[in-house]
């Protein structure tokens, strides 16, 4: 586990360089962690749709072993009978995500917004896994405090024009999730704040009172030395310095 | 580069991917600064009392 954790944290630094306009390379990962493919495609896996996060959110061409790194965690890795939801929705993503950057023409400029989730996103992007998704029962039915955990391991799905039921439950309920947020930031849960503050950024009816530009910014300071957490701080501060974007469900109709 | 195939390493891996995309909330307790402020206090004062008078030796 502690192996998989090194990786993941290899591969979410490069995603996190890629995300500040540096560069990026998951083969760079593969060479620091020794040539260990096996041990890149269970990073990536981990990691989900977020492997293609850069070229999601600056609209630029998936770089090759980025795409075939997530193509073969989505092969090596599919949820089982027994998988938990965030699991299979999880892997959803990823093959959202692979749909995406495949289905697009990778250098014709889009009229639609200008990070690049939401102006893919079309009517006619072919959808391998289906615009349903697993079952969101649970989501739906948890307590905010839970909610806030479940979203948080799924930040991934957090992007902008995002489509997914888990996003239409986040834009449902942007008090709990704030609530969530602000709970996750006392108990000093970096990941779980980061990823709530993720989801923050992509959903509307955010109480200003929050203060969420602040509080991202004190997650990172405090957290950011885990590439986990400023991977997701950087990907909302770059979603919201870059608004208005196509809407997700729910966005706009906050309560 | 990235073979599509699951192979023997990939399978050994299953578990730790399982448990990464599936955690547990991590523990936490909140911690009152009222109560510490109180805590402290009430320490400061035991140590800064004066000893307990203890009977002369005759």
């Amino acid at each position: 586990m502690k192996q998989l954790s090194g990786a993941v944290h290899d591969l979410a630094s490069e995603l996190v360089s890629a995300l500040r306009g540096g560069d990026h390379s998951v083969a760079g990962t593969t060479g620091s962690l020794g040539g260990d493919e096996a041990l890149t495609v269970a990073a990536a896996r981990t990691l989900g749709a977020d492997v293609l996060l850069p070229s999601t959110l600056l609209r630029r061409p998936a770089p090759e072993p980025d795409v075939a790194v997530c193509r073969a965690a989505v092969h090596a890795y599919p949820p089982g009978p027994q998988s938990s939801p965030t699991v299979a929705w999880s892997h959803w993503a990823m093959e959202r995500a692979l749909a995406h950057v495949t289905a697009v023409p990778q250098h014709t400029p889009s009229a639609a917004g200008p990070l690049g989730g939401a102006a893919t996103d079309g009517p006619d992007t072919p959808h391998p896994a289906g615009n349903g998704g697993p079952d969101v029962t649970a989501l739906r039915e948890a307590t905010w405090q839970a909610f806030t955990h479940q979203l948080s391991v799924l930040a991934a799905l957090a992007v902008p024009g995002a489509d997914s039921a888990v996003a239409a439950e986040a834009a449902r309920r942007p008090v709990d999730v704030s609530r969530g947020f602000v709970r996750a930031v006392r108990r000093r849960d970096w990941l779980q704040a980061a990823g709530a503050g993720r989801w923050l950024a992509v959903i509307d009816g955010v109480p200003p009172t929050l203060g969420l530009d602040a509080g991202l910014r004190f997650v990172l300071r405090m957290g950011g030395a885990d590439a986990r957490v400023a991977l997701h701080v950087h990907a909302a501060l770059l979603m919201r310095a870059d608004t208005p974007y196509p809407a997700a469900p729910g966005r706009g109709s906050g309560t | 580069m990235f073979s599509a195939e699951p192979t023997q390493d990939l399978k050994t891996l299953d578990f730790d991917v399982e448990e990464a995309l599936n955690p547990t909330e991590a523990e936490g307790t909140f911690r009152d600064s009222r109560e510490c402020a109180a805590l402290l206090l009430l320490a400061g004062a035991l140590l800064l009392s004066p000893p307990t008078p203890r009977p002369k030796k005759s």
